[in-house]
């Protein structure tokens, strides 16, 4: 199962002939785009009503809202499988309608919910349709498929003749994602691409397709119904209104923060607060000062210091000052009755570790599980920085919060 | 043949007690077949969809029936049964079977699974949710392995004519019409035949627009009927 | 069982197997009765099918004129076609043309339902992602749907190929060659081992046809395709 399998950390492998243009990410701007669609169309998708929005180049720009909010043929208005009504779209400063349709869409690549795998072209073939398109010799567009596949974690040799219908779901969500990369395009499409698959694999595919977005620094539209993804992932959040309307757009910290309407407000949630934990990572948070011993320090000479502390706790630490545990040596706690030294078997267990990258969402839930007021703060190489209280974290929620929605 | 018009009004006009004779005795053979047809089939079919080995053998001999050409199987039975309404009626329920069963069995296999799990999570017995639930679902797919097998089959009754004017329907006019070179008597049973295919298919899919008032929603606009010969052509 | 043992007499009586009315001559003359109707058939159904498959266009129309096609009996139709043949033709008109066109009446309908449902049963989404990633609309067409459309396609062929083997026999009732030949005979002259040989060799040609085709089927259809066919069978019991 390589779903368990990290993304490798080397660089895709360099190539002589290089297959990467200069440009590397393309903006995109929405001018007063409108898509009405007449009444006899069936399917009935949701339309886009005077739509402006400009996304720079490298961001990822989620569009996220209700089912028929339009969010989708936003989408497809940018490659050209949907024509406005009204309005344009630039990609570069490009007016799309100028190009014929189909080289705009070999330069963006496109991710579907459902995958779009070919059932009947091996893995191979179907991570190297594009460039297949476009013309290349065989053996590039080979060498192609298989920098990508191991980009996306897959192992080429494992993976390359197989067929669709040989994998699991979330083996099938990398390979499309491998596939909208195969000519490297400075803009990337994708539609609810995590969409199809469990939660655990979901948050796995979207935590290696941000790492793989900091190598890559592609534009991308993302269009998804789910706000936790897009408070997730997205540089920018747009915000869509059944009817196509655009509710509010903007860096997803600034949304939660401050509801431009009462249908922000409610389509974020009522626990907004907490999404915005989601936002901080545990490094941007002000740290206390642990008070540290260590083992065979004089017993009497720490308990002084101790009660000079609220908590009554002294955190014992090896000489590296990496965490063994707490010790309380207020009157009472047998562990730490007779003994003229401190010992690591005085230590009560420790509060949860919690490294610099966690979100505040995760440091929070671990120490509410763990039922502590206290988190201890490691660096990379395990010794302390410092402690986090759960009080904290929680003012985080009620830091501006209280202006509620603004207009 | 060549000089006379195409069809002869008049002796239309003065044969019309023969010809709705021909015709209500075509639709006699044909219904009988049909229904005998699907009476066997379902009954198969059922076995088929509950013990999943007995399908291949018993679309196998049915395919191998289909095969044999309907003149010969005609008038291979002659001498078996004589020139009985059997020798007609066999061939046709045989040329039923394949066209029937492969539907039926189709029919039942598209009855969503969720929808049976539901079925038996409420406490259905087996026969209570066949008949209850996946006979009604089954019911588009029925009905088109119905329309296809009666089309075919009243098409068939006109051979049945080449082995005499006993029991050939209105196929007795196009025998006839050949051998005394009267383009008429042809037309008038082509027509006819074909005529009475068409009504007989339209009341089938009128039957199952009663009989399944649910699906008529999500009809397709385009009215394709893909499933028969998807389901004929099926492996 | 006296029948049948007579029946295998007239088959392995090397009489029977040389000459104008041998039986590689009916059989050669039946062949090509059904692979030049197929063929004619096959060119008319299948661009036809394939179009109004990927435009979705005259859908309505095409499908329902393909049903009262196979209303139409084979028999009445070579009946019909009879007059403007002969005086079309004199030499052909009795006994090549009237068999020739009803076949490939016949043999249509299957093979145009066919591919024009195997073409919509291509997913939609498959289509919109090829289009999204810049294939053009041929390339669509010949990369993508019809080979995903293929075993459905094969399967039209398939059904029209079997049919006209079987129908083909009627040819012999308007003094055409091929294996109807020994059937028509055979009620002729009451000559019941004939008949009865002479329905075994269609059967046999018949099921030949069925058994090349499947393996037509197997060895053109991508194995990818092929595995989810399997799969969604077995997910089926």
């Amino acid at each position: 199962m390589p779903d368990s399998q990290l993304m490798p950390d080397s660089q895709p492998v360099p190539d002589s002939q290089p297959t990467v243009p200069d440009r590397r990410a393309a903006t995109v701007e929405f001018e007063h785009v409108t898509k009405v669609y007449g009444a006899e169309s069936t399917s009935n998708p949701g339309a886009v009503n005077d739509l402006s929005l400009r996304v720079p180049a490298g961001k990822i720009c989620v569009l996220v809202g209700p089912s028929g909010c339009g969010k989708t043929t936003s989408l497809k208005l940018v490659n050209r499988l949907v024509e406005p009504s009204a309005g344009r779209i630039l990609i570069d400063d490009v007016d799309i309608a100028t190009s014929d349709p189909t080289q705009l869409r070999r330069g963006i690549g496109y991710v579907i919910q459902s995958t779009g795998l070919f059932p009947h072209q091996t893995v191979g073939l179907n991570v190297a349709v594009v460039p297949r398109l476009l013309g290349w010799s065989a053996a590039r567009q080979r060498e192609r498929a298989d920098e990508l596949l191991a980009l996306v974690g897959l192992d080429p040799v494992r993976y390359r003749d197989r067929y669709p219908s040989q994998l699991s779901g979330g083996e099938r969500q990398r390979v499309g994602v491998a596939r909208a990369l195969a000519a490297d395009p400075p803009l990337m499409l994708m539609d609810e691409p995590f969409g199809a698959v469990d939660p655990i694999v979901r948050e796995r595919l979207q935590n290696e397709f941000l790492r793989l977005q900091e190598e890559l620094a592609k534009t991308i539209l993302f269009v998804t119904h789910d706000i936790d993804e897009a408070i997730k992932l997205g540089d920018l959040v747009a915000i869509m209104a059944t009817g196509g309307q655009l509710a509010q757009f903007g860096p997803p910290a600034d949304i939660l923060a401050n509801p431009a309407s009462a249908f922000v407000a409610r389509f974020v949630g009522a626990d907004r607060g907490l999404k915005r934990l989601s936002l901080v990572r545990v490094r941007d948070l002000p740290l206390v000062d642990a008070v540290m011993a260590r083992p065979g320090d004089p017993v009497a000479e720490q308990r002084s210091r101790a009660r000079g502390e609220s908590s009554g706790y002294l955190l014992l630490v090896d000489d590296d000052r990496r965490p063994i545990g707490w010790v309380d040596l207020r009157d009472g706690d047998p562990r730490a009755a007779g003994g003229a030294t401190l010992t690591i078997e005085m230590a009560h267990p420790m509060s949860p570790l919690l490294e610099p990258e966690m979100t505040a969402k995760d440091a929070l839930s671990q120490l509410l599980d763990a039922d502590v007021q206290m988190g201890i703060v490691v660096d990379r190489n395990g010794r302390v920085s410092g402690l986090i209280t759960v009080d904290t974290i929680a003012g985080l929620t009620r830091a501006d919060t209280g202006d509620g929605p603004s207009r | 043949m060549n000089g006379k018009p195409l069809i002869d009004w008049a002796w239309v006009g003065g044969h019309l007690d023969d010809i709705a004779m021909r015709t209500v005795q075509h639709l006699q053979i044909a219904l009988i077949a049909i229904v005998v047809g699907f009476v066997i089939s379902f009954v198969l079919s059922l076995w088929a969809v509950r013990y999943r080995r007995a399908f291949a053998p018993i679309t196998g001999v049915a395919g191998v029936l289909y095969t044999i050409p309907s003149l010969a199987l005609f008038a291979a039975l002659v001498p078996i049964t004589r020139l009985s309404l059997l020798t007609a009626e066999i061939p046709l329920v045989l040329y039923s079977l394949l066209i029937l069963i492969r539907n039926i069995v189709a029919g039942f296999d598209a009855v969503p699974s969720d929808v049976v799990e539901a079925a038996d999570g409420m406490g259905f017995s087996r026969t209570g949710r066949l008949w209850r639930i996946e006979l009604p679902l089954a019911i588009p797919l029925i009905v088109a392995g119905l329309r296809l097998a009666s089309v075919s089959t009243i098409g068939l009754v006109t051979i049945a004519a080449l082995l005499g004017d006993k029991f050939g329907g209105l196929g007795v006019f196009i025998t006839d019409g050949l051998q005394t070179f009267f383009p008429t008597k042809v037309y008038v049973g082509a027509v006819l035949s074909v005529g009475l295919a068409l009504v007989v298919d339209l009341t089938f899919v009128l039957l199952q627009r009663r009989l399944t008032p649910w699906s008529r929603a999500q009809d397709a606009p385009t009215g394709r009927e893909q499933h028969g010969p998807s389901g004929l052509a099926g492996a | 069982m006296e029948l049948l043992r007579a029946t295998a007499g007239w088959l392995l009586d090397p009489g029977h197997w040389v000459g104008p009315d041998g039986i590689p001559t009916r059989l050669e003359q039946h062949v090509v009765i059904c692979v030049v109707s197929l063929l004619v058939a096959a060119a008319i159904a299948l661009p036809i099918g394939t179009f109004i498959g990927h435009t979705g266009r005259g859908a309505f129309a095409a499908v329902n004129l393909a049903n009262i096609g196979r209303a139409v009996p084979s028999y009445a139709v070579m009946v019909m076609v009879l007059p403007p043949a002969l005086s079309l033709s004199p030499k052909y008109g009795l006994d090549v043309i009237p068999i020739f066109t009803a076949m490939t009446l016949l043999a249509i309908p299957p093979i145009l339902v066919n591919t024009f449902a195997g073409l919509r049963q291509v997913d939609p989404d498959l289509v919109e992602a090829g289009r999204g990633m810049g294939m053009r609309e041929r390339q669509l067409l010949l990369r993508l749907e019809l080979p995903l459309a293929l075993p459905v396609v094969l399967g039209g062929v398939r059904t029209a190929a079997v049919q006209v083997v079987a129908t083909a026999t009627l040819g012999a009732e308007l003094g055409g060659g091929g294996l109807g030949r020994y059937i028509v005979d055979g009620i002729a002259r009451q000559e019941d081992d004939r008949l009865l040989a002479g329905v075994f060799l269609v059967a046999v040609l018949a099921l030949a046809t069925e058994a090349a085709f499947a393996l037509a089927a197997r060895v053109l259809t991508s194995a990818g395709v092929r595995r989810t066919a399997r799969v969604e069978l077995d997910a089926a019991h």
